[in-house]
């Protein structure tokens, strides 16, 4: 197999973002990238999950934080813990696994009813809906206080996955002074990451992907060559709301206790800057989208504090969104179609 | 019911106050090359997009095949074997020609989520098939060179064979084509005349709009013309080359 320019570079930068961790941090430094591979890994999962939507299928949903939500609230809530204000606690439930499947599903099936009557929008006004419909979802949570928890949230529950922990985490973990349940979550959702790409690979040269990608050339012609352009669409739809059920999951039980201002539009925002910087359309590219753009965010402010030595720490965060700004428009202009993105295929422009 | 292929009757289309449609009765027999033609603004699209179900006529029917399909969605009355091209073309810009063949010619089962994922052996042996097929078609369309091409690298022209191809790759019974011919070369333009008068040839029912009177008059076998939506002659092209209504359509607007 060949191995492109874009892949090395790719890997290039990469691993130099990763470098600057070290060299920024001179302590702590394998315990910040802990913490940055496991949101890398986490929001590159959501992020994979809206490629098969924007990248494939050309919908513009601007809703993805609410398919992570479902995913997450779904999921917790039928397992054992504990919500609301006074820490209601619910002590039986589901094992992990089956509640994470249900919550996936779950995140599935929202895709399906937030597509039936929104599918037929196009481009811009897809996006509209999506983004009220994410919004609704997330303040029903918040109201709905004896189910969700509300503005308390849910707590207690982590047991249910670090449970599982396998031993030679924790021995790991202890030599390298990390912390142990956030090293598994991690492990856990690298793991999804390569399950994740090796069966969107599969789906990618298949007839079905052939399809998606017609639909997102052109619905008409679609259409007109006897194919039901509205049910290709759903179908990408809940397929990609079930990856971010899963990436929301995750989230979850990264953050240890749940609330409803996670899943914040700008929650959505992030997985679209990790998408367009690995590549429109890719598979892998937001894998690497997503720890470059992890260590951007984690890192900017030690860069911004090492140019403005007497700023304070309101300054300091002016300064890191200044940086993620230009970082964003220098991307734009050189390398629209993202690192693994190929140039031919340029994806950014709308219908 | 009458022994037409394709049979609309009271077929009324208003966009506002402007009438596109208005037509009483029409009918389309089978295995005729038929031109419409008419001044722009005839609606000889708008009726297209009603025959395909592209657009919702206000009133009236469609029959194809004696059957009622003045409802249905496109894809279902594309799937009844009438399939059409577009007036500004619409290929898939960024798959490969081969990409847009192989979508157009796999059948709905193949394209199953479920089949895709697991990768039957069946499924395999009919792409197989079907990227053949592809090339068949392509080798007959002068386009096989571009196969690995994206189709928004091709010429304007060259865009219209690649939905010629498309459409009769899965061997319909009936094509529209909306304007085959707008923006091609005179060449090329030539190359495509054949093309649809072999395809006549073959059996399949043509529809075609179209505003180059001359090619028109040279392949059709009859020749209907709509004005303001309404149909206003009916008959083979010597017939029509002499209509008076015709001859008042095309030209007196000149004069107004």
């Amino acid at each position: 197999m060949k191995i492109s320019n874009k892949f090395l570079f790719a890997v290039f930068l990469t691993g130099f973002s990763i470098y600057l961790v070290f060299a920024l941090n001179p302590e702590g430094a394998s315990r910040i990238l802990l913490n940055l591979l496991t949101f890398a890994g986490i929001y590159g999962l959501s992020a994979i999950g809206l490629n098969v939507h924007f990248g494939w299928t050309g919908l513009l949903n601007f809703g993805h934080a609410s398919f992570m939500g479902v995913g997450a609230y779904v999921t917790l809530i039928l397992m054992p813990h504990a919500a609301g204000r006074e820490g209601e606690i619910t002590s039986t439930g589901l094992p992990f696994i089956v509640a994470l499947i249900i919550g996936i599903l779950s995140a599935a099936l929202f895709g399906l009813l937030l597509g039936l009557p929104a599918i037929r929008l196009r481009g811009d006004y897809l996006a509209i809906v999506t983004i009220a419909a994410a919004e609704i979802f997330r303040l029903l949570v918040r109201d709905l206080e004896s189910i969700t928890g509300g503005v308390y949230g849910i707590i207690n529950y982590t047991e249910n996955l670090q449970q599982y922990r396998p031993n030679f985490i924790n021995n790991f973990s202890e030599s390298l002074g990390f912390s142990p349940s956030q090293a598994w979550v991690c492990l856990v959702a690298w793991i999804s990451i390569l399950f994740t790409v090796l069966f969107l690979k599969r789906l990618n040269n298949s007839p079905w992907g052939r399809a998606l990608r017609a639909v997102r050339e052109d619905e008409d012609a679609v259409r007109a060559m006897g194919k039901n352009a509205v049910w290709l669409k759903l179908q990408s739809f809940m397929l990609g709301a079930g990856i971010a059920g899963l990436s929301g999951v995750l989230l979850a039980f990264n953050y240890g206790s749940l609330e409803t201002t996670v899943f914040v539009p700008l929650l959505t925002f992030y997985v679209w800057a990790i998408m367009i910087l690995g590549g429109v359309g890719t598979i892998t590219g937001p894998i690497f989208g997503s720890i470059i753009f992890w260590v951007i965010i984690s890192e900017t402010d030690r860069l911004a504090f090492i140019l403005f030595e007497n700023a304070n720490g309101q300054q300091l965060a002016g300064v890191r969104f200044l940086l993620v700004g230009l970082l964003i428009m220098a991307l734009m202009i050189f390398r629209p179609s993202g690192l693994l993105g190929k140039k031919e295929e340029l994806l950014l422009d709308v219908k | 019911m009458s022994n037409s292929l394709i049979e609309v009757n009271n077929l009324k289309k208003t966009f506002g106050g402007l009438t596109a449609v208005d037509i009483k009765q029409l009918g389309f027999n089978k295995g005729q090359l038929t031109s419409i033609i008419g001044p722009n603004g005839a609606g000889k699209t708008t009726f297209f997009d009603l025959i395909s179900g592209f657009q919702n006529s206000d009133s009236g029917d469609i029959h194809l095949k004696n059957k009622d399909i003045s409802n249905f969605q496109p894809y279902k009355i594309a799937r009844m074997g009438m399939v059409r091209t577009f007036q500004l073309t619409k290929v898939f810009d960024r798959m490969t020609v081969l990409e847009n063949l192989l979508f157009s010619g796999s059948e709905i089962s193949n394209d199953s989520l479920f089949k895709s994922v697991i990768k039957s052996k069946s499924q395999k042996k009919y792409e197989e098939n079907l990227k053949d097929k592809a090339k068949n078609i392509m080798e007959e369309l002068n386009i096989l060179h571009m196969a690995d091409s994206y189709a928004r690298e091709l010429s304007g022209g060259q865009k219209k064979l690649l939905e010629l191809a498309r459409s009769i790759i899965n061997e319909p019974e009936i094509l529209l084509l909306d304007e085959p011919l707008a923006g091609v070369n005179p060449k090329l333009a030539e190359d495509i005349l054949l093309l649809i008068k072999k395809l006549s040839n073959e059996g399949i029912t043509i529809l075609m709009v179209e505003h180059n009177i001359e090619a028109v008059m040279k392949i059709s076998e009859r020749i209907v013309v709509l004005a303001e939506g309404s149909l206003i002659a009916d008959g083979n092209p010597n017939e029509i080359r002499t209509d008076r209504n015709v001859i008042e359509a095309y030209l007196g607007k000149d004069n107004d």
